[in-house]
């Protein structure tokens, strides 16, 4: 017992203070139980089908798409903060940088798993890359999602063999620094992928011609939901790496960045989420005047199915939209932990609202005139699977934690890390 | 030499790039998607030469004909035939799938007595007793075939005795038999003729009758039109299919279908809208209205309606002689148009509901419905090619399935005119299986065969000059050199059908008019789906979409 | 050849009986269903769905609507989303081809299509013992986790391609590629032929003034219309956007 107690010991950076290993051992076993029970589920659909969900027929998209679409958007904090530091230079930001990268090959590495269970054949995966459509905003979606995981994996990687064991095997000291010359060019390219696979799937949504619900005009091929989806996600993407980074430092017990960093964080999310709220506001006018008429809908098709569909229109542009972003933007909150908090709590379940309404909504709507509006239940197989999902990104952030130097700032600029 | 960590990681790199460049990875990724592709476990359909057969269905008694495509000798797809006189291509939409039934989960396989296995040898030795112990009945689904010819004289010579279940179509003629003595079997509507159609409840457009020949009728002459040339007046308490697309609906309460033929009756009498042919109802207009739920009004306008296009034919949904009664009040009896006699040969069966007296043994030919009661008393040998279930103490005997029997097809109950057919056995039975026929000449040799019969019908045709045989060509009988050449056309699938000028006189006397309480019977879709299963593919229509209810005590 | 083949159906002429359902369910190898399947996870290329004008009592009326694949003629909706490029449009027949083979079973395209007329493959097909040997050699079975749809009989049309060539002919014989839906239908409700062709009477049908397409705002062109006497079926073309709580349907 005591030797594994001294194992872990040795995993862990020196000089450095981490939960005693049976605390952090309870800590992990609900996670894990939530976890393998989310690979049950996701077995039982691989082997039996996806009959083992409620998707059907006119819900041929569900909660995994939902969850898909939001992980990605949170996840965008990735991207965005490598863009904010390598690009933008805002060395500032450089502290939280390593738990973004975490939080991002969390996400992607999420969504990838949920949607090979999503499919109804994954061994054909492959097929996309071999047979790719041109016109399709999923291709795009395919493509980009997969070299940006690539390029998460490799930005991992260099977080991951700072871990004091791996440190001391010199090839991978050679391979991590050769790979943090790398950085900025990951960063340049991780955030030309990002740009293009978060609007991707706002295009996913808005070149749906049959869906007058979701179908936007744009600019070029894109349609407008390209432009406000990338726009949502680089809003939300720091307010969700605030909110998880303080959940760390209430869980444990510490401060892990300086109080300035996340009001930088929250202005910038604020800033974007106004920006974001102002343009929504102006597609929603187009659209709903526009657009949707041109294809015979009005906004009795989209907002009679009282109290839903028109609460949501209200509460992602009001209290989840603007409310947030002055919260994170005016000094007199964002100065305060607890408001800055709660916008960015409030930012992030906007948009995920968002993405709810664009995925699971637009099915439910009637397009026919004959047609109903229908209601859909994730069954406990497609549940657990988000949990699993869930688990999975808690188990990850906390083993980086606690193993990995998440949160010590690298010393000056173009030095890589030290030995010992 | 030595490997340093740079040779491996090269060396490694190297072997990575050269691998992508050999075929091996490519034809896993392809082997990959051609497995997913042909997952074992998905069947494949038979390889074989491809034919086109045609045949009669014999899953009820409308005998439609059939194109049957056969894929190594086992057929793959079922349609219509289009120069068929009376369904002219349509089919019911069961009978699509009706080549799905020989496999069905519940498909008998075995001889099974009181729950457990049993054989042949057994079963025949039990009826044989049973028949010297007597008295037994043969209880026949569908008289008229050359099997019935069997039944009967098996019955005769055995002490025993022959009765028929008829369909509801056949069941609805009968009160016009009980008031003219013509049997029920000679009767049946002449649609073509009419124009104006009246139907209290049956579902005419929805598997009534020989399916196809009504609903082709009034495609052609009402479909659409604001002033059609077949009017269709559908009496139903609600909304039925037939209702939606008929020229008129009138929504009589549920259960006062006869009462509404009274007060129909009395106005037609009282405004002199026909001339007196039969007695006055005693219910007066306005107790009519009340009952059926309709002002004195509408059912003025209903009477003047009917007599406006005519000829005019009412068609009833079961026996109720209230409705009957107002044919021969509209002098819709024996006249074209009306109600007419198909056949001149008189031969009246007796019904097998109520059986007088006890019976030592009953044997059920297959195509008697499942539902039907045998007396509990006596030993039940039932003939079924599908399990229906709930058949605990008597005989289960596995019977030919769909096109596994070479037998004939007696004219549809409800067709104006005669028609003869013969429905081939082109597939094989999975299992052993006998047709009650084949097992009643195992007892007795001396009985003449289906086959025979069959020769005989066709001589009989012949010889009687009349008529014209359906196959590819109508030809004229006249035109056929011998029964032979008949018989011939007959087997692969032709259908003959007797002249109009065939057709018998009679007349329907009634003393007065007639009152009986309608039972009103839960109009399930295909009732006359003689099987007590579905083919499976039959969930289309009610499991996997809203179209339509459940079938009451079927499975698919 | 160069076609665009659709169908006109008669909605004065379907009594709802569900023969085409069937039909296409038996030549295209369909499935029956599993046990726990129910009208959102069947399997109906072709599906009959029963309206009504609303109303209750002596003024109800009531219709079917066959639905099935549109074939829809521009920027098909489906053509464009599929990721792996396992639906095409034929350019010779105006027919929307799906792939079963390539398909990946992300389902992009069944939220693409207004019509509904896509079907996902749930379970496993699965027929009882011995019931392979009566499935149709000319279609290819498919596996679960993969789309499918209507394809107007695509096998029919390869089989009339064959007997031509067989001939010595280039084009088809007309009476040898009819759609088993068609084939089917107890009323002749369902005309089906050449859209591009004048002479044909699909043609005519579906200029007659009567005649609609289903969400034609759409602008997606589909090649199956509709047509009827009755004014209310008409105005089951478009959404009425005034009346749209009120469930125009049963």
């Amino acid at each position: 017992m005591s030797d594994l107690l001294l194992i872990d010991r040795r995993w862990i950076a020196r000089g450095v203070e981490r939960t005693p290993t049976m605390r952090f051992v309870l800590w992990l076993v609900p996670w894990v139980a939530l976890l393998a029970l989310g690979i049950y589920a996701a077995g039982l659909c691989l082997y039996y089908g996806l009959n083992q969900t409620n998707m059907d027929n006119r819900f041929a998209f569900g909660m995994w798409i939902f969850l898909d679409l939001a992980i990605i958007a949170m996840g965008a904090g990735a991207f965005f903060t490598g863009f904010l530091v390598y690009i933008l230079k805002q060395a500032d930001l450089k502290p939280i940088l390593n738990s973004a990268v975490v939080l991002g090959f969390i996400c992607y590495s999420g969504a990838v798993a949920v949607l090979m269970v999503d499919v109804g054949q994954p061994l054909r995966a492959w097929f996309t890359f071999w047979y790719p459509n041109t016109h399709s905003m999923l291709t795009e979606v395919t493509f980009c999602i997969s070299c940006y995981l690539l390029v998460l994996i490799l930005e991992y990687i260099p977080v991951l063999l700072r871990n004091r064991q791996l440190r001391k095997v010199p090839s991978f000291l050679v391979f991590e620094h050769q790979l943090h010359k790398l950085v900025p060019v990951l960063a340049a390219v991780g955030a030309f992928l990002s740009f293009f696979h978060q609007g991707s799937l706002g295009g996913l949504y808005g070149v749906l011609r049959g869906r007058p619900f979701a179908f936007r005009q744009g600019f070029a091929i894109w349609p407008s939901t390209f432009f406000l989806f990338i726009l949502s996600a680089i809003a939300v993407g720091p307010s969700f790496l605030i909110l998880v980074t303080a959940t760390a430092e209430t869980l444990t017990g510490r401060q892990l960045v300086q109080p300035s960093v996340f009001r930088k964080l929250g202005f910038i999310s604020g800033l974007l989420l106004a920006l974001y709220v102002a343009v929504k506001a102006i597609d929603t006018l187009v659209w709903l005047n526009i657009t949707s008429p041109s294809l015979g809908f009005g906004p009795r098709d989209y907002y009679s199915y009282w109290p839903l569909s028109s609460t949501f229109l209200f509460a992602v542009t009001v209290p989840l939209g603007l409310l947030p972003a002055l919260l994170l933007i005016m000094p007199t909150t964002a100065r305060k932990r607890g408001w800055l908090l709660l916008g960015a709590a409030l930012a992030c379940a906007g948009v995920l609202l968002n993405r709810f309404v664009l995925t699971v909504q637009t099915l439910a709507l009637p397009t026919l005139a004959f047609d109903q509006f229908l209601r859909y239940i994730p069954s406990w197989q497609e549940v657990a699977t988000f949990g699993g999902v869930i688990a999975y990104g808690v188990i990850v952030y906390s083993l980086s934690y606690r193993y990995l130097p998440l949160f010590d700032p690298p010393k000056g600029a173009g030095k890589h890390v030290s030995l010992g | 030499m030595k490997v340093s960590r740079r040779d491996l990681l090269i060396g490694s790199a190297g072997a990575t790039a050269g691998l992508l460049l050999t075929p091996v990875p490519w034809k896993l990724l392809g082997d990959v998607s051609i497995w997913t592709q042909n997952f074992p476990w998905i069947p494949q359909p038979v390889h074989g030469p491809v034919e086109t057969k045609y045949s009669v269905c014999t899953l009820c008694d409308g005998g439609c004909g059939i194109r049957v495509r056969m894929a190594a000798n086992c057929p793959v797809g079922v349609a219509g035939v289009s120069s068929h006189p009376l369904t002219k291509g349509a089919l019911c939409p069961l009978a699509f799938a009706a080549h799905q039934l020989n496999w069905h989960p519940r498909r008998l396989r075995e001889v099974r007595h009181a729950g457990r296995a049993a054989s042949w040898a057994e079963a025949q030795a039990a009826f044989e007793k049973a028949c010297v112990e007597g008295p037994i009945a043969i209880v026949d689904g569908r008289p008229g075939r050359a099997v019935s010819s069997v039944f009967e004289a098996f019955t005769r010579k055995h002490n025993g005795s022959y009765r028929v279940v008829l369909s509801a179509e056949s069941q609805a003629l009968a009160p016009y038999a009980a008031w003219s003595g013509v049997p029920v079997t000679s009767l049946g509507y002449d649609l073509e003729n009419a124009r104006t159609v009246v139907s209290f409840g049956a579902p005419v457009l929805d598997g009534w009758g020989t399916p196809g020949r009504f609903t082709r009728l009034w495609s052609e002459r009402a479909a659409g039109a604001a002033d059609p040339q077949l009017r269709l007046i559908q009496i139903e308490p609600s909304l039925s299919r037939t209702a939606a697309r008929a020229w008129r609906w009138v929504p009589v309460r549920e259960g006062s279908e006869a009462e509404l033929a009274a007060g129909v009756a009395r106005v037609l009498l009282e405004e002199h809208l026909v001339t007196p042919q039969g007695p006055m109802p005693q219910l007066s207009l306005a107790e009519a209205a009340a009952q059926a739920g309709l002002t004195t009004e509408a059912i003025r306008n209903l009477a003047r309606t009917m007599v406006e296009n005519r000829p005019v034919v009412v068609i009833a949904a079961d026996g109720n002689p209230a409705i009957a009664a107002l044919n021969v009040l509209l002098g819709a009896v024996a006249a074209p148009g009306g109600i007419v006699r198909k056949r001149r040969r008189v031969q009246s069966h007796i019904p097998a509901d109520p059986v007088p007296g006890r019976l030592r043994a009953v044997l059920v030919d297959s195509t008697v419905p499942w539902e039907f009661a045998a007396p509990t008393d006596a030993e039940v040998f039932r003939f079924a090619a599908w399990d229906g279930g709930g058949n605990g103490a008597g005989w289960l005997l596995p019977a030919p399935g769909f096109l596994e029997e070479l037998t004939d097809v007696p004219t549809s109950p409800t067709s104006a005119l005669e028609t003869y057919a013969v429905a081939l056995n082109l597939a094989v039975p999975p299992t052993e299986v006998q047709s009650a026929a084949q097992f009643l000449l195992q007892i007795d040799p001396t009985l003449p065969t289906g086959e025979k019969v069959i020769h005989a019908h066709c001589e009989e045709i012949f010889r009687a000059r009349q008529g014209t045989v359906y196959g590819e060509h109508p030809i004229a009988v006249t035109k056929l050199d011998s029964a032979q050449h008949l018989e011939e056309q007959l087997r692969k699938g032709a259908v003959w059908m007797g002249d109009p000028q065939s057709a018998g006189k009679f007349r329907c006397e009634l003393k007065e008019w007639p009152m009986e309480n309608c039972v009103s019977h839960a109009s399930s879709w295909a009732r006359a789906w003689a099987p007590p299963v579905f083919p499976p593919l039959a969930t289309k229509l009610y499991q996997e979409s809203n179209l339509r209810e459940p079938p009451a005590g079927r499975q698919a | 050849m160069s076609a665009r083949y659709g169908m006109v159906i008669d909605l004065d002429r379907c009594a709802g009986c569900g023969a085409c359902m069937v039909a296409c369910a038996a030549e295209n190898n369909v499935p029956p269903a599993s046990p726990r399947a129910t009208p959102r996870t069947g399997l109906t290329p072709m599906l009959v769905r029963k309206v009504s004008n609303g109303m209750e009592g002596t003024a109800r009326r009531e219709a079917f609507i066959p639905i099935t694949c549109m074939h829809c003629g521009n920027e098909t909706p489906c053509v464009s989303v599929c990721p792996q490029q396992a639906v095409e449009v034929d350019k010779s027949t105006g027919i929307v081809m799906q792939m079963p083979q390539r398909c990946l079973g992300c389902r992009y395209c069944m939220a693409a299509c207004p019509y509904h007329a896509r079907y996902f493959n749930w379970w496993d097909p699965a027929w009882p013992v011995g019931m392979e040997k009566s499935l149709n050699p000319e279609v290819a079975v498919r596996m679960r986790g993969v789309v499918e749809k209507c394809n107007l009989c695509h096998a029919r049309l390869h089989s009339a391609k064959e007997k031509a060539a067989a001939a010595g002919r280039k084009e088809i014989d007309h009476a040898d590629y009819i759609p088993a839906c068609v084939e089917a239908c107890p009323t002749g409700a369902i005309l089906f032929g050449d859209l591009s062709d004048e002479s044909d009477p699909v043609f005519s049908a579906a200029h007659f003034p009567n005649a609609f397409r289903l969400l034609a705002r759409l602008g997606t062109e589909p090649n199956v219309y509709y047509k009827s006497e009755q004014a209310w079926v008409r105005a089951l073309a478009e959404r009425d956007t005034e009346r749209a709580t009120e469930g125009k349907h049963v």
